[in-house]
């Protein structure tokens, strides 16, 4: 029988050889992107002159190193769990990692969901579960509804260390950076599903960058970049969805009413990129009670990245996972040293994963 | 104080780590490469397992099939028919006796149907909390009349890679049910294969076979490439994925590559035996899907390629660590 995604791919990828005919250079901004890329081995059907480079897309992996001492910090308070999402475990802090602290006796149990969390603090009473709050628009309307429900029930046992962050101010910073000289962004197929696509407007007004919306199959992501090729070659960058199915000009009312109710805009430090203009959320006043910040007098103590670790270049775009002098070397998945080749997302551990056989 | 993580446990490199620093301590020193199954000469074959599972049980299976089948698969990989069992039982106080009986029920059904003797065994109860529920541990002896021999050290290159059926069942219906997913249509490959390869042992072009369990198809196929010093290349579009394995991959962001067979097998085979060898797996119970998924080649030593279906190549590795999902 033919396969009807094979054949979708093989069909871009001929596109791109007709199309590209000067060098063109995107970022894929979302981490799950970056994974599928690697695992389906798509870049070997791109055409010389068309390149792509990782995103600051992975939560796990632009997640500061204050504020992953934070987390550790808290998972060492007595009579606390830490529940948080499973890949934030194995990143080094500036000291250890949760996983290590875990096997040193720290409380901290794996979800899936906030909602998980929540349901831990209702059947453990006496003890404070606290929700690591990671992600981007995708994970931060769970966080929203869950401290709502917190607030309905009167759950008291409850908080959550707020780390979210936000993706289009980041992509404005690097869409301007000219050391950069982006051409355009795959945009990340799940956050466009709650904002839509009116936030990404200023990236090609302003900056004049192609933008399309991609899903996560290797032809969605074909698709996706040659309608990227075809806006640069035709010079009529704008934001286009290539991922209608999931993906509506307006975005998730629901999603963003649940953000607008329990968060406001902030600053937020990402690795690799420090501090952005409104690029992060921020518990509004009347949740304080649930901000594990407040309740537990934790803020971010300034740390220091890892010696020798270019894992903020990485995420920037500046370097590709190869040109970090420790990767694969000191560097591995067994022994991390930096959150990009920690994370399952990571654009590192992609590399690393699939992307060695490069060489043979 | 060095703490033992939960990542040694979880198949892969790190747990590789974990065996020789116990190999080391001890001062054992196996034959080479390590498999499962230890060949003791005269054809004698034993090895031995612990079990622990949550849930103890689940779609297809519970901890008392899973003990046996792997004792009984971990033989069948040497060639050897499995015939004699020690079981051992630590019990959780205030377990329920009945459900340690319903297991062990089920698991003796299972070795009086392939001619496997539960000759002894042992039983401890430890104090509430010290343990979740049930730990199995079973050994099991069995015996070769096979001359031709079986393990990595035959694997050749140009030799074919078969697989004896879909990938990821136990992994990935242990994972639904761990993370609260919806399971419906996933059920446990949990089984005994010595019926599957029994067949199989008169064709002298059998050169090597293991079963997929912890850390999956992947992890077999890397533990051969570095072993033999040879290369593996396998092409994706060969392997079986079901789709609600592939379904909960996705969502948590596994790699069904990774995820634990329990009734799964990798077989190097001649190229001259290939297809009989194959038709005689389809025609076997368990093996229907049976299917060649690659070859072992002297191009990249040491490295398992994976040929995806859209005509790129990368690297398959073994998993690091405890299997995590992600974030989104």
């Amino acid at each position: 029988m033919i396969d009807l995604h094979r054949e979708r791919v093989l069909a871009a990828a001929a596109a791109l050889r007709r199309l590209v005919d000067r060098p063109l250079k995107f970022m894929e901004v979302c981490g799950t992107h970056t994974v599928s890329i690697y695992r389906s081995g798509l870049r070997a059907l791109f055409p010389e002159g068309l390149s792509l480079v990782s995103g600051p897309g992975c939560p796990v992996c632009v997640t500061a190193q204050e504020e992953i001492d934070s987390l550790l910090r808290l998972s060492e308070m007595k009579d606390i769990i830490l529940a948080t999402y499973g890949d934030m475990l194995r990143v080094p802090g500036s000291s250890t990692s949760l996983a290590e602290a875990r096997a040193h006796g720290a409380s901290v149990r794996v979800v899936l969901s906030a909602a998980d969390a929540l349901r831990m603090a209702r059947e453990t009473p006496n003890r404070t579960v606290v929700f690591a709050g990671v992600g981007f628009e995708t994970t931060a309307p769970a966080t929203a509804a869950v401290i709502l429900q917190a607030c309905r029930e009167n759950i008291r046992n409850f908080a959550v260390l707020n780390l979210h962050k936000t993706v289009p101010a980041v992509l404005e910073t690097l869409g301007a950076d000219p050391e950069l000289s982006l051409d355009g962004f795959l945009l990340p197929g799940h956050v466009s599903t709650i904002l839509g696509l009116t936030p990404y407007l200023p990236l090609p007004e302003k900056h004049g960058l192609a933008c399309v919306v991609a899903g996560f199959e290797p032809d969605q992501i074909m698709a996706g970049i040659a309608l990227l090729v075809l806006q640069k070659k035709r010079g009529i960058p704008a934001v286009q969805s290539a991922y209608p199915e999931a993906v509506r000009p307006t975005g998730n009312r629901q999603a963003k009413r649940l953000l607008e109710t329990v968060f406001e805009e902030a600053d937020s430090i990402w690795r690799g990129l420090g501090k952005i203009p409104r690029s992060g959320l921020k518990l509004q006043d009347a949740f304080s009670a649930y901000d594990a910040r407040v309740r537990f007098g934790i803020s971010d103590l300034p740390a220091r990245e890892t010696a020798g670790c270019r894992c903020g270049d990485v995420l920037a775009g500046r370097i590709q996972p190869f040109g970090c002098p420790l990767f694969a070397n000191r560097c591995t998945p067994e022994t991390p040293v930096g959150p990009c080749m920690v994370s399952s997302e990571g654009s590192c551990s992609a590399a690393y994963r699939y992307g060695r056989g490069d060489r043979f | 104080m060095k703490p033992i993580s939960l990542s040694q446990g979880s198949g892969g490199r790190q747990s590789q780590r974990l065996v020789g620093a116990i190999l080391e301590a001890t001062g054992t020193k196996p034959d080479l490469p390590l498999e499962d199954c230890a060949l003791l000469g005269e054809g004698l074959a034993m090895t031995i397992d612990g079990y622990t599972v949550s849930p103890l049980a689940f779609p297809g299976g519970h901890i008392g099939k899973l003990a046996v089948c792997g004792t009984v698969n971990d033989l069948a990989c040497r060639g050897a028919r499995p015939l004699f069992l020690a079981l051992s039982v630590i019990a959780e106080e205030g377990f329920d006796e009945n459900e340690l009986l319903g297991y062990l029920r089920d698991a003796a059904g299972i070795c009086s149907r392939i001619g496997l003797r539960i000759v002894t065994g042992d039983t401890k109860v430890v104090p509430k909390g010290q343990l979740d529920g049930l730990i199995l541990t079973t050994c099991g002896i069995g015996k070769s009349t096979r001359a031709a021999p079986l393990g990595i050290p035959s694997i050749q290159e140009g030799d074919s890679l078969l697989l004896t059926g879909p990938i990821g069942l136990h992994g990935a219906t242990i994972a639904a049910l761990r993370y609260g997913l919806e399971s419906e249509g996933l059920v446990s490959d949990c089984a005994p294969l010595w019926e599957t390869i029994e067949p199989l042992l008169a064709f002298d072009g059998l050169r090597a076979m293991r079963d997929c369990t912890r850390g999956g198809l992947a992890t077999v196929l890397c533990e051969w490439a570095e072993a033999s010093g040879l290369g593996m290349e396998i092409d994706e579009s060969a392997v079986f994925v079901p789709s609600p394995v592939a379904s909960v991959c996705d969502l948590l962001g596994f790699d069904p590559f990774h995820l634990a067979c329990e009734g799964c097998m990798l077989l190097a085979v001649s190229p001259e035996e290939t297809k009989p060898v194959l038709e005689a797996l389809r025609a076997s119970r368990y093996g229907k899907d049976a299917a060649i998924i690659g070859i072992v080649t002297e191009n990249h030593p040491g490295w398992v390629t994976l040929n995806t279906r859209f005509g790129g190549s990368r690297i398959l590795d073994m998993p690091v660590g405890e299997i995590l999902p992600r974030i989104c």
